[in-house]
């Protein structure tokens, strides 16, 4: 009968994706193990990388996650809050503190840097979700979907002002050099990257699970009505909940501002969209979801551009959205995210 | 009586919940049924599963003969089994012509090509939907509203518009989820003969969802009663009324002399 | 019944004379356009022409006429089927390349000659333009069925990001073209160029023959506009619309959401491949770095700006902001900076000018310059009061 068909193509469908998965699973491993093999302390160093690029994203992925969870929008102009953060940074630290090498004076400055741009990324987040965002949060999806990409791009204009339409270098107040282990070289910028984001994804952690606040967020992602119902103050949940989002982007723009030396105008635009992807991949709305998945999405995207087999730097926007893509088609609930089926 | 819409043993869980727990349900050719419970019972997740929307967990839904549990829900639609909704979903931004003809998509044959070309064909066919259209508009009564945005009419016009546009789907089978909710015993006295006329006239088997009692003693040959998911009685309106089991799940236990 | 009849046969009347008025008069301002570009424009004074030159220069009026077309394809899909697509960009160049491969030296290897205005003696593959245009369209509708067939029924969000997706992997796929398994593809960065000159009628039109480029391409966009106007008021256009507002209603009435979604798609897709290649003979050339993701994202503004789904405002947006970006700013900064000696560089604020549009819109006029009366309505039924009680 035909209900038995319906399972038996939803069994064979199941059948289908997990060995698909398998089979990408292991074509996946034998290129690593075959780049291993050739060359093992470049395939460490670039795992490094990928590592340090993938906390950084994490960081971004974190935000993405957040507004994604609570008011069910792709805050398009999130990688471009970043972008700035970087820029603020660079300013904060090489212009109005004169710090450009690393001492006992450059190491104050860079943690009252990450403070200031956490309250600084914070704000212009809080800013733009007043005054873009919160009109439009029952229009139809696609009005809110299209102002993010507006944001995005006057973002990115703000950027081009403050920093003109190509890179600029900076020194970094952190120490150079590195650790060996072994033959391989571990960055003190690596290490200090770790240093800075586990903690700040241990207090978010505990922001989220344990806090008034934290609970009111989780309610009003479940249900924006029932919660303003029970009393929440949803605007503010919201507002709060953009507030850590920036906060993070803001950590990460310091981090990559001072660990790669880089600023550029449309930095956001590209390493944002990278960072969504390692959200989706991680089940967007699933905050440890968003870490792994842009510990994943590092460590691919690192893999890609550094072994000797691989298809390059060049290739890397197209091996990263390849995966949001199949992601999306296949599996759109990630790795460690729920489905759920709209009720009539 | 032959029934024109048969449901077997269907049992549908979403993750742990059971929401409807071995249940069979027919409507009989030609027939007037409601289905009836309190909020939570189960209704609006069976309605669904007869028009496609879900898919059981076990059991199947056979309508005019064939099969469709597996079938996705345009297809169903096509087939001749129309629903209206509990909150009225037209299409606001178009007219109320264009609401009706929206539901005539599958038996109409104009093609992409045709279309742009405007052969006399396509011409003709949309001539004689427009008309069809109208005619529909007349015959639940709101035809003099046929150029006005669905969004600008009034609510008793917008719940009419929603058979309208049901009725365009030529169909065997009409499913109505709680269509006189918001009505008062004026209209929904209107709406029995309403009901009446669309079986009698169009030769429509009909399935209502209610919570107005009246209205469903008024206009039911038949009346199941689901609860949590359940299926407690089924029977004519006078042996629903008076079976205990039914009161009970209305009013819960020990109310029956007490208030 | 019978007056009911006349009523809506008044109204039918109205919309296609008013639709008419439109097409005579849009006529008409073209080929006065034409006619003083190609034969008075020379005999006019220095003055006036070097007006013209700085404020409304030939070329710029051509490549508007190209950013419509495009636009108009993509208010099929956004604007009429409510799909965001923020990946446009791909299908504009894969009818630029199909341009340069069908359409110039690129394939040096062969000589084949079809209805092409090059000489027998020229290697490479060179068709005749109007055929080219029908395989660009092809092509590019191809692709936007591979596209959308797994992609289509996911929510708008995910779609939107799919595009971009496919909207970033395209362009670089033609960008690292020069060696893909050895294979020349698209001549990576360096671009393939000249393009051939386009045949009607027995003229060569030459890369400096903007006058008749003019009428051709308005013939196009005008085209476009039929093929828009006349679906829209056929079964399939009110599938869209009906889809564009509460997908779920519509495939309960019968609406084959797939396949319809799938159509607007591949629609828009061909438009796009013809601007593209429409795009390559206006350019003279096909270059990679010209597709990025704002030309996504401006055809989308201009969309929003003449409100989604109406053909006359999209037109009129879409001449607007290519004006603007191609030459307005620069005039404006000109003229700006000359008389209040200031130096200010008004070309690099069109990220500003973007942005700002689609964020203003959105928030005050939805519904576009030129509100398509039913859009008005549904962009405002839910307004958030919410926003000012929720909460405390």
């Amino acid at each position: 009968m035909a209900n038995k068909s319906y399972k038996a193509r939803q069994v064979r469908r199941a059948i289908f994706e997990r060995t698909f998965g398998i089979a990408i699973l292991a074509m996946l491993s034998f290129w690593l193990i075959v780049n291993l093999i050739k060359a093992p302390s470049q395939f460490a160093e670039v795992t490094l990388i990928g590592l340090s690029n993938g906390v950084l994203y994490a960081l971004i992925a974190l935000g993405y996650t957040l507004v994604y969870g609570i008011i069910e929008l792709i805050n398009f102009a999130h990688g471009d809050l970043f972008m700035l953060g970087g820029l603020f940074s660079a300013h904060f630290i090489a212009l109005w503190f004169h710090q450009t090498k690393s001492s006992p004076m450059g190491w104050l400055v860079f943690f009252l840097a990450l403070i200031s741009v956490m309250v600084f990324c914070a704000g212009v987040n809080v800013f733009i979700e007043r005054f873009a965002y919160r009109r439009l949060r029952r229009a139809p999806k696609l009005a809110p979907l299209i102002t993010a990409v507006g944001v995005s791009f006057m973002i990115q204009f703000v950027g081009l002002r403050w920093n003109g339409s190509g890179q600029k270098t900076w020194n970094s107040v952190l120490p150079h050099g590195s650790v060996m282990l072994g033959s391989v070289k571990l960055p003190y910028t690596t290490l200090i990257s770790f240093a800075v984001t586990i903690p700040i994804l241990i207090a978010l952690t505990f922001i989220v699970t344990k806090t008034r606040q934290g609970k009111a967020m989780r309610a009003t992602a479940q249900d924006q009505d029932a919660s303003r119902l029970m009393g929440i103050n949803v605007n503010g949940t919201i507002a709060f909940t953009f507030a850590l989002g920036g906060a993070l982007a803001g950590v990460a723009g310091l981090l990559f501002q001072q660990t790669r030396g880089l600023t550029s105008y449309n930095l956001g635009y590209q390493l944002g969209l990278i960072a969504f992807t390692s959200a989706v991949l991680g089940g967007i709305g699933n905050l440890q979801g968003a870490v792994l998945g842009a510990i994943l999405i590092g460590l691919i995207q690192g893999l890609n551009d550094g072994l000797p087999i691989g298809l390059g730097q060049q290739w890397s926007q197209t091996v990263v959205f390849s995966i949001l893509i199949l992601l999306m088609v296949f599996k759109p609930a990630g790795l460690l995210g729920k489905q759920v089926t709209e009720k009539v | 009586m032959s029934s024109i819409l048969n449901a077997e043993n269907i049992t549908v869980e979403f993750g742990g919940l059971v929401a409807v727990n071995d249940v069979s349900f027919d409507i009989p050719e030609k027939g007037i049924v409601s289905l009836i419970g309190p909020n939570g019972a189960g209704k609006t997740t069976f309605f669904n599963i007869l028009t496609g929307l879900y898919k059981p967990t076990s059991g199947h839904v056979m309508y005019d003969g064939q099969e469709i549990t597996a079938l996705v829900p345009h297809k169903i639609a096509a087939a001749g089994v129309a629903r209206t909704f509990q909150n009225i979903r037209l299409f606001g931004s178009m007219t109320a012509e264009e609401n009706v003809m929206v539901a005539m998509h599958s038996h109409l044959k104009a093609s992409l090509a045709t279309t742009i070309l405007g052969l006399p064909s396509q011409r003709r066919e949309e001539r004689a939907a427009h008309e069809e259209a109208r005619a529909l508009l007349e015959f639940v009564g709101i035809g003099k509203t046929a150029g006005e945005f669905a969004r600008n009419l009034s609510y008793g016009d917008q719940r009419r518009l929603e058979v309208a546009r049901a009725l365009a789907l030529r169909p065997k089978v009409l499913l109505l989820d709680e269509p006189t909710a918001g009505m008062n015993p004026q209209e929904s006295s209107v709406f029995v003969d309403f009901v009446h006329r669309i079986r009698d006239e169009k030769g429509i088997s009909i399935l209502l969802i209610e919570h107005d009692m009246a209205v469903v003693m008024k206009v039911s040959e038949r009346i199941t009663v689901l609860d949590r998911g359940e299926k407690i009685a089924e029977g004519s309106p006078a042996e629903i009324k008076a079976n205990p089991r039914v009161i009970e799940a209305y009013l819960g236990k020990g109310v029956g002399a007490g208030h | 019944m019978a007056i009911s009849f006349l009523k809506r046969g008044e109204k039918k009347q109205k919309q296609s004379a008013s639709a008419r008025k439109w097409a005579v008069s849009l006529t008409l301002v073209a080929l006065a356009i034409w006619a003083f570009f190609t034969y008075l424009f020379d005999k006019t004074p220095d003055a006036v022409q070097s007006w013209f030159q700085v404020w409304l220069p030939p070329s710029t009026i051509n490549e508007s006429l190209v950013w419509v077309i495009c636009a108009l394809g993509l208010n099929i899909v956004v604007g009429y089927a409510g799909l965001l697509d923020l990946g446009f960009v791909a299908f504009w160049a894969f009818g630029g390349y199909t341009a340069g491969w069908f359409m110039s030296g690129f394939f040096h290897q062969v000589n084949i000659h079809f209805g092409s205005m090059s000489a027998k003696v020229i290697p490479g593959i060179h068709l005749s333009f109007w055929l080219v245009m029908i395989i660009a369209a092809l092509i590019a509708g191809f692709f936007g069925i591979i596209i959308g067939a797994p992609t289509l029924r996911l929510k708008s969000d995910y779609l939107a990001l799919v595009t971009l997706g496919f909207g970033e992997i395209i362009p670089q796929v033609f960008t690292n073209g020069e060696n893909i398994g050895g294979f020349n593809l698209s001549n990576g960065t360096k671009g393939i160029s000249p393009i051939d000159a386009i045949g009607v009628f027995g003229k060569r039109l030459g890369p400096f023959d903007l006058g008749w480029k003019f009428l051709i391409y308005f013939f196009l966009a005008a085209c476009m506009v039929f093929v828009s106007l006349r679906i829209r008021g056929g079964r399939l256009g009110r599938a869209w619309l009906a889809i564009r507002e509460d997908e779920l209603a519509a495939s309960m009435m019968g609406v084959p959401l797939m396949r319809t979604k799938l159509t607007a798609y591949a629609v828009g897709a061909f438009s796009g491949g013809i601007g593209g290649a429409v795009y390559a003979t206006h350019v003279n050339g096909i270059f990679a770095e010209r597709f990025n993701f704002s030309i996504s994202i401006i055809l989308l503004a201009m969309v929003v700006l003449g409100g989604m789904g109406n053909v006359w405002g999209v037109i009129i947006g879409a001449l607007l902001m290519a004006w603007i970006n191609a030459t307005g700013l620069p005039a404006i900064g000109d003229t700006f900076n000359n008389t209040f000696h200031t130096a200010i560089n008004f070309p690099s604020y069109n990220f500003l000018l973007f942005g700002g549009i689609l964020v203003l819109m959105m928030l005050f006029k939805r519904d576009g310059i030129l509100p398509e009366a039913r859009l008005k309505m549904i962009s405002h039924e839910n307004d958030d009061e919410a926003a000012n009680t929720g909460g405390h």
